[in-house]
Parts: structure tokens; C-alpha cells; sequence
């Protein structure tokens, strides 16, 4: 399969094989195939390892495509949702047979205080999990001592905050001067975005990286915890 | 098939009153019927005189019975179509679609230092290409350059609308001097296509024998006539708008006649190419908002008469370069002209008024004219668009709507995506992106487009004939001295 063709050329050449049938319902944003190609690998006692690799890559595929503007956040959104839907499925078909889904961090998320702007923190949340982290989405307008006790909770390797307004961004530094005192910031590195947010901004209050779009929130995750690879 | 065109959704903006229609009506019909149109065309003077207009043979001025000139009028459809070299690019010409055009100029203009010279032929065939290209580009001008390097001025014209019959499957139109329109229709009819015929009045109140001749040779090949104005206001039309658009549409409606007795039901589009008088350099003033509301009244006026109009000032603007000024000038028109009526904008391609165009500017302007088509398009109101059952479906925070059905299918239908404009949504990310303006953009799409767009050449047998053509007229131009 040559991954470098536009989506529609690769959904013309997959088979109507389960694993092929995964791969199309993730371009072609189906939910319906997806469940039903789901079942079938299930059945056929597949394993859901190499149906994990198809959603793996499948996503980079449709990143990519992102990228060069083939598609854009409607669809890239469309076939994230699709794989959160499924992944439960495919980490429960693992865990049966004694394996673990390999995750690449924890983050929390949350948009902060006195901001209730939702649909970009969601998108972050969203596309992060689509590429293979555990994402806690604490929600909107979440104020420090939430974030604090979700970090003893969960234990994240990252924290991921969000403000779209002006007014608001600086309870992001808030929330770092409160890591601060509760000694935990050492235990978790910091993202932020946000319409409000710029890289001078995030540098001034000490958080360790900035990202201006959703979908480069995944990418920026992986760079700061080290992880190599798309 | 599909035709392409922007479709106007609702009805057009209307700057006259009823009565106001009336009155300008009343006085074009007075204008023929009073004061008269030159016609410097014996041929005419006679076919007129046959037709019971007055006809004084001492000054060639022709005076029009206001019955014979409405009857005329009402032959003329107002619902036509024109064939392109590919179906897809067939036009129908009616109330409430808009085409786009590019707008001609003399030369090609250097996008660093802003000379401009004549352009070369394979810079021509590049700008033919790139109009082939672009998709709000539905039709191409009897140019889109007025004349190429290494080619004698008597054989421009034909040469390059035998460079436009092989390097574009699009409808375009055909310019007239000197005979050259014989080879014209010699070449579209070689090619199987048809080109609409250009005719151009001569303000105030006058038409030459070449116009005829031309309007003639058209109508004979069984191709449309666009009739194209040309005044001043202040110098060759009154100083105000609405006198102006009389005395225009009186010297259109004297064409009319003539076109419509010859070929009763003779598809015609009429363009307006009138501007304010700079009164300081005695030059068109481009760009000036008075072209605008020239064509308002123009295209208001011709809707009433039930024929299809083009506008040919929306291109034509006074900015040397592509920048603010050329930006909101060439906007406000093709806005104005899309709103009140207009069925054919000339835009794309010219910089400065007829006397510079570049590709570049050509593909900026495909971003103007897919926002303004977008707009007229309107918004459809169904229960598919009012989408109650996925606001019930999303309801509030956290729900949204990305990702879903009823987004995938509907925002590409919805949202107009300017495609050399500046996207990025924040200056950390311009800065990113090395600052492009929208011009860096352009010109990035235009060599993409140059690299991969391949046109619909003309087949090898119909190429050998058109080349043919061109033989014969060079021989035409010879044997006249001309050559």
C-alpha cells in the first residue's frame, strides 16, 4: 500500500477484509464499519494487537492527509472520534489475552479558571488520545486546586491548560506558582495554548511548551516527553 | 451536466426607483429618436434607411422609431447558451447566474520591479494556462494580453486566439481590427466551438464600419455579439451617471436594431465599460466608485429589458501594483456588479487598468471572486440546514459539533476557503510560516498551477488547421501591405 496517495485513492484499493474494512471506516469516518469491522476481527480471533497497529497507522495516514490540507479538523475529528470509540474494545481484546495497550503518557487537561471556552480543549483532548494518550479532561473553568488534586490523582506526565481570553490566560501562571508550592511541578511538565496564549506568554510563566493549534498539541506532547517518531 | 457560474439565490439589489427606470428609458428612446447615432457604415445607413429609421446620408446619423427600437429589444433572449471546446464549460446567460472573466491589459508587469513590457509568447501561453486552471475563471476575454513580443501588431490578435483555441477547452471571446475576426471564425469553426463576437461603440453616439462589419461576420457564423460601451463621464458621456447610462444604453440599444433586424433572436450581451473622467490626466478614472454605480444603473436598466450584461470596469482599477488600493477597488466592484444583476465580471488578471495583468494577479483574484460568488449564493432554509434534531443531538457543554455527519457533509458546501490568503491564525505561526502576505501566497499557487496543470490541449488535426488559418492570414496581411 503506498501511503502517499490521497485518501480516496487508498480507500479505492483496500479488499473488503475486516482489518482493510477498519482502515476504510477510519477514512471514510464510519462509524458503523468501524464497529462492524471491529466485531468481525473479534470473531475471527485476529489479533488485536495487528488491529491496533491498522488504527495506528491508519491515524498517521489521516494526520498526514491533516497536514497537506487534504482534510481538514471536521474530518480529522470525525476519525479520532471513531478510534475513541473503538479503542475500548480493542484494549479489552488485549487485556484478555494478558496484554497491556502501550500508552504514551497521561495528560490532564483542563481549560482554567473563569474561561469556559470548551471546543478547542476538547479538540487537544481529543487528537492527544488519539495518538495514544491517556487523556483526564478535567473540563472548563477549572481552577487551581482542581488541577492540583487531579495531578496527586492521576499522576500525569503532562499537564495540558488552555485560555482563549486575555483575562484569563494568567491563571495559567496561577496554577504553575501552585504547583510550585504544592511541590509537585518538577513531577509534571506543562503545555499551554489558547487563543490568548502566545510562545512568549507560555516562556514567561515558566510552562515547558507552547502549541498554537489542536492538532499540533500531539506533536508537542511527544517532543517534550522525549518520544521519537510521528 | 452542471454547468458552472455562481447562481444568484435572491433577487438583485435595485439602486432606481420604477420611476426612475421609466425615466431613463424615456430618455434613451428620446436620444435615438431626437438627437440620433452616427454610423459610419454605408452598408448600415441603407439597411437602416430599408428598415424606416430616418436616415440623413449627408452627417450618417440614423434616427430610431421608439416602436421598431422596443420591438428589437424584445427579440433579443434574454435566456441563452453558449458552447465551449469542453460541455462542462458551456455557459447559459440568464438573470441569475454570474460568470467571471479575466480582465485584459497591454502588458505583463515585473511582480519585484514593477516595469511592465510586452509579454513574451510563452508568458502568454503560461497566463492562458493559468486562467484554464483557475475555476472561477469561467470564460476567457478576446485576450487576456493585447499583443506578444516577436509578433507583428496586424497578426497579434489572431495569433493568440489561436494560442487560446489550443491551450483552453474554456468559452472565450474574440477581438475585431482589421479584419482579424474573418480569422477568428474561420479558426473556432475549424476548432468546432464557438466565440462570442466583440463589437465596441465609439462615445458619444457613434459606431465605425469596422464594428459592423464585424457584428455582421459574427452574426453570419451563427456566434453571439457582445457589445461593449466605452464613454467618460465628463468628456465623451454627461458628467452624471444617469445621463451617462441613458446615452450608453441608447448607443447599445442602436446596435440592437441593427443586430436584431439582421438575425431575429441574435444571442447579444452587452457590456458596460464606463468610468468617471479623471479630470485631472484625462485618463478613464479606474477604480472610482461612479463605475460602479454606472453599472448598477446599467445592470438594473438591462434587467429590465430582459438582456444579459456584462460589466467590464471591475478589473480595470488604478492601483500600479497588486496591493490595498488595487484590492478593495477590484472587491467593491466585483461586489456591486455581482449584487445588482450583472451576468459576466471581467476581473482576474489585470493590475492596473488595461495597461498591466499578471498571473499572479489573476490568481488573487480567484479568491475575490469565489468570496462574492459564495455570498450571492445565498443560504438554502430546509430542515437539513436548520439542523434541529443535531442541535437537540449536541446540546450544550461539553457537546459540539466536529466530527460530525452532518459537518462533514455540509462545511465544505458552506465555507469558501481563499486559497492565497493568509490562513494562519495567530502571529506566532505567520512568523513560522516566514511572513507570507497574501501576494507571496499567489504567487506560490501560480507555479504550482504552472507545474501541474495540464489543459485540455487542442487535437493535433484541428491544431494543423488552425495553423492553416494563421497562414492564410498572414497572406491576407501581406497582399494589403499590412504585413
Amino acid at each position: 500500500m503506498n501511503d502517499k496517495l490521497p485518501l480516496n485513492e487508498v480507500v479505492e484499493k483496500l479488499s473488503n477484509e475486516p482489518l482493510d474494512l477498519l482502515k476504510k471506516s477510519l477514512i471514510t469516518y464510519d462509524h458503523e464499519l468501524a464497529k462492524d469491522s471491529i466485531n468481525k476481527i473479534i470473531y475471527d480471533k485476529t489479533d488485536p494487537n495487528i488491529a491496533l497497529e491498522v488504527i495506528t497507522s491508519t491515524m498517521r495516514l489521516i494526520g498526514d492527509a491533516f497536514a497537506i490540507e487534504e482534510i481538514f479538523l471536521p474530518e480529522l475529528f470525525a476519525a479520532a472520534d471513531i478510534m475513541q470509540s473503538i479503542m475500548p474494545i480493542i484494549e479489552e481484546e488485549i487485556n484478555k489475552k494478558g496484554g497491556n495497550r502501550k500508552i504514551l503518557g497521561k495528560v490532564v487537561l483542563g481549560t482554567v479558571s473563569g474561561d469556559i471556552h470548551s471546543i478547542g480543549k476538547t479538540m487537544v483532548g481529543t487528537l492527544l488520545s488519539a495518538s495514544g494518550f491517556k487523556v483526564y479532561d478535567l473540563g472548563i473553568d477549572v481552577n487551581s486546586a482542581k488541577f492540583m488534586e487531579a495531578i496527586r490523582k492521576y499522576q500525569p506526565d503532562i499537564l495540558a491548560m488552555s485560555a482563549l481570553l486575555t483575562t484569563t490566560a494568567y491563571e495559567q501562571k496561577n496554577v504553575i506558582n501552585m504547583l510550585k508550592k504544592e511541590g509537585l511541578r518538577k513531577k509534571v511538565k506543562i503545555i499551554v495554548g489558547g487563543g490568548a496564549v502566545t510562545e512568549e506568554f507560555a516562556d514567561s510563566i515558566g510552562a515547558d511548551g507552547y502549541e498554537s493549534t489542536a492538532p499540533g498539541a500531539a506533536t508537542l506532547a511527544k517532543k517534550i516527553l522525549g518520544i521519537k517518531g510521528d | 451536466m452542471a454547468l458552472k457560474g455562481f447562481k444568484r439565490k435572491f433577487k438583485p439589489l435595485e439602486i432606481l426607483s420604477e420611476v426612475e427606470t421609466e425615466a431613463i428609458h424615456a430618455a434613451s428612446i428620446d436620444i435615438l429618436k431626437e438627437t440620433g447615432v452616427k454610423f459610419e457604415s454605408k452598408w448600415a445607413l441603407d439597411f437602416f434607411k430599408k428598415n424606416d429609421c430616418i436616415v440623413n446620408k449627408d452627417n450618417n446619423i440614423v434616427k430610431f422609431p421608439e416602436g421598431l427600437v422596443e420591438e428589437c429589444i424584445r427579440k433579443a433572449p434574454s435566456v441563452y447558451r453558449v458552447k465551449a471546446r469542453e460541455e462542462k464549460y458551456d455557459e447559459v446567460y440568464c438573470k441569475d447566474t454570474v460568470y467571471f472573466q479575466d480582465a485584459p491589459a497591454m502588458n505583463i508587469i515585473d511582480l519585484e520591479s514593477y516595469n511592465t513590457r510586452t509579454p513574451t509568447k510563452s508568458e502568454y501561453i503560461e497566463y492562458v494556462k493559468v486562467l484554464d486552471a483557475l475555476d472561477t475563471v469561467h470564460n476567457l476575454s478576446a485576450y487576456p494580453y493585447f499583443g506578444v513580443s516577436g509578433v507583428p501588431p496586424i497578426m497579434a490578435m489572431s495569433e493568440l486566439m489561436a494560442i487560446k483555441f489550443k491551450y483552453t477547452s474554456k468559452f472565450h471571446q474574440s477581438p475585431y481590427a482589421e479584419d482579424n475576426e474573418i480569422f477568428s471564425i474561420k479558426m473556432a469553426k475549424a476548432a468546432g466551438i464557438e466565440i462570442m463576437g466583440n463589437i465596441s461603440q465609439s462615445a458619444p453616439l457613434t459606431w465605425f464600419d469596422s464594428a459592423v462589419k464585424s457584428a455582421r461576420r459574427f452574426i453570419e457564423a451563427g456566434f453571439p455579439v457582445v457589445q461593449c460601451s466605452g464613454s467618460t463621464f465628463g468628456a465623451t458621456a454627461p458628467a452624471t451617471i444617469a445621463g451617462a447610462v441613458a446615452k450608453t444604453n441608447a448607443e447599445h440599444m442602436s446596435m440592437i436594431v441593427l443586430v436584431q433586424l439582421i438575425n431575429p433572436g441574435q444571442r447579444i450581451l452587452l457590456w458596460d465599460l464606463d468610468f468617471p473622467q479623471n479630470m485631472k490626466t484625462g485618463s478613464p478614472a479606474f477604480g472610482q466608485i461612479g463605475a460602479s454605480i454606472s453599472c448598477a444603473i446599467f445592470n438594473q436598466m438591462w434587467r429590465y429589458y430582459r438582456i444579459p450584461v456584462g460589466n467590464a470596469t471591475v478589473g480595470f482599477v488604478n492601483s500600479k501594483i497588486p496591493d490595498f488600493q488595487g484590492a478593495y477597488e477590484r472587491t467593491i466592484g466585483t461586489l456591486i456588479s455581482a449584487l445588482t444583476g450583472c451576468s459576466l465580471i471581467q476581473l482576474h488578471g489585470c493590475v492596473m487598468g488595461e495597461l498591466s495583468g499578471h498571473p499572479v494577479q489573476a490568481v488573487l483574484d480567484d479568491d475575490i471572486a469565489g468570496m462574492v460568488g459564495r455570498f450571492i449564493q445565498g443560504e438554502p432554509v430546509n430542515d437539513d440546514t436548520l439542523a434541529v434534531d443535531l442541535i437537540r443531538e449536541v446540546g450544550q457543554i461539553p457537546g459540539h459539533y466536529l466530527g460530525k455527519k452532518h459537518t462533514l457533509e455540509w462545511w465544505k458546501k458552506e465555507q469558501f476557503i481563499p486559497r492565497a490568503a493568509d490562513r494562519t491564525s495567530n502571529y506566532n505561526d505567520w512568523f513560522k510560516e516566514n511572513k507570507k502576505t497574501s501576494l507571496d501566497l499567489a504567487k506560490e499557487r501560480t507555479k504550482k498551477i504552472l507545474e501541474t496543470h495540464q489543459p485540455l490541449i487542442l487535437d493535433e488535426e484541428k491544431s494543423e488547421k488552425i495553423d492553416k488559418i494563421l497562414e492564410e492570414a498572414r497572406e491576407y496581411y501581406k497582399k494589403r501591405e499590412m504585413l
